[in-house]
């Protein structure tokens, strides 16, 4: 198993479009007057200021997988059969997260108590927009080391709490990339803190065995 | 002749050619995947070094030992810890096979770990790492080095201080760049050519990630500011899937075919990177022998770099500006922040100020009792992934400079290096070891003359001192030196002669320290900016200011149009011109009354103003009761509209809900007396759902219920179901409204409703959040709402109807 990689600090192109997406805006319907989109355009920034995204990830090989289980080198086990079939004919896996840092989400919660909502609506928006950007550098960075190989990761990527890949299993994920190095707590609820954290489970295939599972996927 | 001067000489004479990819030549001759390539060639050494003598038959002058990864961590990974063992076999494997009439390059790849500010691995450590590889391709004989395939400049930076540590070698830096022109981390090929040649790399460049068409822009980019030969080593296009494989398809005649265009672009060293074979080698020889090299275009390039930005000191372009922000000197809270380990502030000052147009930052980080060295390599680490202007270094102590030297990301600015003879011998090497450039103030043990004339001579002592350290004068930019004209009347006008002459005569570059003119003074702002405009009229290159002065800035951008340094005064009309929409003009010709204002700034959330507007409105005898039901109420229910439209988005709908609820709050003790206004709809408790921390929409649906007159007894975030029976009970409350975001804690509303029925209380539930959907909101005897404009709606309709 190799060793996790932390990523102090991730640098990305904001991503407006999806922010403002995110918020609601839709392109030619929504009419935003100047001194309102300035003032928007600050919020951004301000929480620009305050998020400082970092990440890890890890690359394992799998022991033994089944139509509904994982087994990683490591001993972690993860049960569910919408994990399994993404993972494909994968013989590693990457697990991978990112964080937005605590600055932010004191300031939302500041905010919320000095009913400056609107601000706090914007600093949560791009904060996650923010932490899902990171999370596909990550990819990119990944995709980058796998290239040599002639390899690349799959396409989509899992995240606990969604289909049957339960809650529980961020626990896990969380203890593999030793989280808490880059200031993420977790709950008893399996809930990340800051709010503002998310993890993933993506696959490592051959450039040809992806595309060739995908096809057929189609 | 050592082995550098022989490079470099036989790159004066011509093209040398790289060898091509080294990875796919091994699978193609039977490595298998996953396998550890370094030790793999070990174990067969007659694969790689026939690799390698194909490479050296094909024509190539230079070959790269197979240590791609022979670094400690990623041997590690294999259980090999002898490094030096290891790259030292590689070294002699290489040599042997080809010879000592080709050169062997000591191939030096990334860790896999970034290096801080950007990863977890010290920036020491990683020296270190890379000094054990260096020692191990040292001693198997290599003839030069090769840092390749760089996506992380701080890395590139580790691995070239560690070349340079050990040894007097050639070597080469390549950077591997994406779709977007910039490596994986933000770095631009200019930018990382700034940086690594200012740090003594013989040759930058850039290697696989594209084709050549599209590393033939990078090296065009490259050239006019290198000092340094280029390199290009292009994979063989992009990879495709044929049938069952992967390839890179561009054949070696194709390939070969960019190799002219690449030398006429400035291309000095020129090889193959995956895809590309002996063959690929061969063609590309045969199609450049003979053509002669571009040399650099210049000795010398007055410019500094971050991470992300190179700016460059060109003669007659804007007057630059270097942000004063990052220094604690009279700011306390700043100094209270430092002192305690905080860099929030920092982070902010910094944002703005480069928002504000700044084009450096000035880092001084000087509090008394604060441990200097440290807080300034925090700063550094920080500011390295938060802005991307190129930093100053500002402090008197030499140990802080060298330290922060060491770690920024970049080529640096020094503040400042001075006549005195003790740091002047102590400040010249170091800067020179790092190539940073260095701001000289005219000053000298004897103190600081108060005239031109004395400055003078310092200036053009130091100037000549620094040239033994290869120095030139895009290297050094000359202080002026201005003191308080309110203790010295002549001290502004001195300053201005000794930038003039650096300007006119002397032929160096030029920066003032702003502020220091109107210490003292009252308004101060006027007197910075008239002595800007003045300076720049001497020929002042930067000035040391605050950018977040408009007067000073707006002062700026004149001077540049005035002084013909802003091209078709493109920055000035970009700056000044403002188009004010149609609509808007009509708005502000036209008089509307209090009460149309209070109409317009709910609609358009102008929090700002609603006070004084109401306050207006009851002047002219509105009622407080008409202005809630006849302007407010029907302002914001527009809102809702324009919002279920998508005419309007979030934003617009809180700015518009707060500014209603701070009107209300402001009318709340005139409604008093007026039972009318006074009537509330119905009584909301709400709550985010035990287990879920996530509260933003349910804070959004209690603004809005609110400002349409219903009672919110909001309860928080992760709130269990007994508080909520209780607090049912207590008020009587008709709604209780439950937020989720997640699937995992929504299966707690069931929990709650069950629990409130099982008080037998009567009320009627409200469901919301990013995962719950009108099914499943059915499913368990609530009313859905999508979001905070349905939430209202969904509660007025509740009130009118039987309980669900």
């Amino acid at each position: 198993m190799k060793s996790v990689v932390f990523f102090d600090s991730i640098n990305i192109s904001v991503p407006r479009r999806e922010i403002f997406s995110r918020l609601g805006y839709r392109k030619g319907i929504t009419r935003i007057g100047k001194d309102q989109k300035e003032v928007i355009e600050g919020y951004i920034e301000y929480a620009l200021s305050l998020i400082h995204l970092r990440g890890a990830g890890r690359r394992i090989s799998i022991k033994e997988k089944s139509f509904s289980n994982i087994v990683l080198s490591n001993g972690v086990v993860f049960e569910s059969k919408n994990l399994s079939k993404m993972i494909g004919d994968c013989e590693e896996i990457i697990l991978m997260g990112a964080t937005a840092g605590d600055d932010v989400i004191e300031s939302i919660r500041e905010d919320t108590e000095a009913n400056q909502l609107t601000r706090g609506v914007v600093l949560d928006a791009v904060a996650s927009e923010m932490v899902d950007a990171s999370l596909d550098w990550i990819v990119d960075y990944f995709n980058r080391e796998l290239r040599r190989e002639n390899k690349r990761l799959t396409k989509s990527r899992f995240s606990a709490g969604y289909g049957d890949f339960i809650l529980e299993n961020q626990k896990k994920i969380y203890d593999v990339l030793e989280f808490e190095r880059i200031g993420v707590k977790i709950n008893e609820n399996y809930i990340l803190m800051p709010e503002k954290s998310v993890t993933a489970v993506a696959g490592i295939q051959s450039r040809f065995s992806d595309a060739k599972r995908e096809s057929e996927s189609e | 002749m050592n082995k550098k001067s022989s490079v470099k000489n036989l790159l004066k004479r011509r093209i040398l050619v790289l060898d091509g990819a080294t990875g796919t030549e091994l699978q193609k001759r039977g490595m298998p995947s996953g396998v550890c390539p370094e030790i793999w060639c070990l174990e067969n050494s007659h694969v790689i070094g026939r690799v390698h003598s194909d490479y050296r038959k094909s024509g190539a002058d230079v070959v790269y030992t197979c240590t791609f990864g022979a670094n400690r961590i990623k041997l590690g990974q294999y259980g090999v810890s002898d490094v030096v063992e290891m790259n030292r076999e590689l070294a002699f494997i290489a040599r042997h096979a080809i010879g000592k009439r080709v050169l062997v390059a000591g191939d030096i790849g990334p860790m896999g770990h970034f290096v801080k500010p950007f990863g977890d691995l010290d920036f020491e450590e990683a020296v270190d790492i890379f000094k054990e590889q260096v020692r191990g391709l040292a001693e198997g004989g290599v003839d030069l080095f090769i840092i390749e395939t760089m996506m992380d400049i701080q890395e590139a930076r580790a691995a070239l201080i560690a070349v340079k540590e050990i040894t007097d070698m050639f070597t080469m830096v390549t950077m591997t760049y994406e779709k977007d022109g910039r490596t994986l981390n933000g770095t631009d090929p200019v930018t990382a050519l700034i940086t690594l040649q200012s740090l003594g790399a013989d040759a930058v460049g850039c290697n696989c990630s594209t084709g050549p068409a599209e590393m033939i822009q990078l090296i065009a980019t490259m050239k006019p500011y290198a000092t340094v030969p280029l390199v290009a080593k292009p994979n063989a296009g992009m990879p495709e899937l044929i049938g069952d494989k992967t390839v890179f398809n561009m054949e070696p005649e194709e390939f070969a075919a960019y190799g002219k265009e690449f030398i006429s672009r400035g291309v000095n060293i020129l090889g193959g990177c995956c895809g590309t074979a002996p063959d690929h080698i061969r063609k590309l020889k045969e199609e450049i022998t003979g053509r002669k090299p571009l040399a650099p275009v210049r000795k010398s390039v007055s410019a500094v770099s971050s991470s992300r930005k190179t700016v460059v000191f060109e003669q007659n372009k804007h007057l630059l500006i270097i942000g004063e922000g990052v220094n604690p000197t009279g700011k306390k809270t700043l100094q209270e922040e430092l002192l305690e380990g905080k860099m929030t502030l920092v982070r902010q000052i910094a944002r703005w100020q480069e928002k504000k147009s700044a084009d450096l930052l000035d880092v001084n980080v000087g509090v008394p009792g604060i441990d200097e060295q440290k807080t300034m390599e925090g700063v550094i680490n920080l500011l390295a992934t938060v802005s991307n202007l190129p930093l100053v270094i500002d402090s008197s102590s030499i140990k802080v400079i060298e330290a922060a030297l060491r770690l920024y990301p970049g080529r640096a600015l020094i503040n400042s290096i001075t006549g005195e003879k003790e740091k002047l011998s102590k400040l010249l090497p170091l800067a020179a070891r790092y190539g940073a450039m260095l701001i000289l103030l005219p000053l000298d043990d004897r103190g600081v003359p108060e005239t031109a004339k004395g400055r003078k001579e310092i200036i053009k002592d130091v100037f000549k001192e620094a040239r033994n350290y290869k120095f030139t004068k895009d290297d050094i930019i000359v202080d002026g030196l201005v003191m308080a004209v309110s203790s010295n009347p002549h001290a502004s006008l001195e300053a201005l002669e000794t930038v003039e002459w650096c300007s006119g005569n002397f032929k160096c570059r030029t920066l003032l320290g702003l502020t220091n003119v109107s210490f003292g003074m009252p308004q101060r702002k006027w007197l910075n900016a008239a002595y800007l405009a003045m300076a720049a009229g001497r020929g002042l290159t930067m000035a040391i200011a605050n950018p977040e002065v408009e007067e000073l800035m707006n002062i700026k951008a004149a001077t540049d149009v005035l002084g013909n340094r802003d091209e078709d005064a493109a920055v000035y009309l970009a700056r000044f011109t403002k188009t004010v929409p149609k609509e808007e003009k009509g708005v502000l010709q036209k008089a509307i009354t209090p009460a149309e204002k209070a109409f317009r700034n709910v609609l358009e959330g102008n929090r700002e103003e609603i006070e004084s507007v109401l306050s207006e409105a009851l002047r002219e005898g509105a009622s407080a009761a008409k202005l809630v039901h006849e302007v407010m109420i029907p302002a914001i229910t527009e809102v809702g509209e324009l919002f279920d439209k998508k005419e309007y988005f979030l934003p617009q709908l809180i700015a518009s809900a707060e500014t209603m609820k701070k009107g209300l709050a402001y009318l709340d003790p005139y409604l008093r007396d007026d039972k009318s206004a006074q009537e509330q709809k119905g009584c909301v408790v709400i709550a985010t759902v035990k287990g879920d921390i996530h509260d933003i929409g349910k804070n959004i649906v209690a603004l809005m219920l609110s400002n349409h007159g219903f009672d919110i007894i909001d309860l928080g975030k992760d709130v269990p179901a007994e508080r909520i029976v209780e607090e049912v009970k207590r008020s009587g409350s008709e709604i209780v409204a439950l937020s989720a975001l997640m699937t995992t804690t929504m299966v707690n509303m069931k929990q709650i409703i069950d629990a409130v029925r099982n008080e037998e209380l009567k009320c009627s539930f409200m469901a919301g959040g990013a995962v719950v959907t009108k099914s499943y909101a059915d499913s368990i005897g609530a009313y859905y709402a999508k979001d905070g404009v349905e939430a209202v709606r969904v509660a007025e309709n509740i009130l009118g109807s039987v309980i669900k």
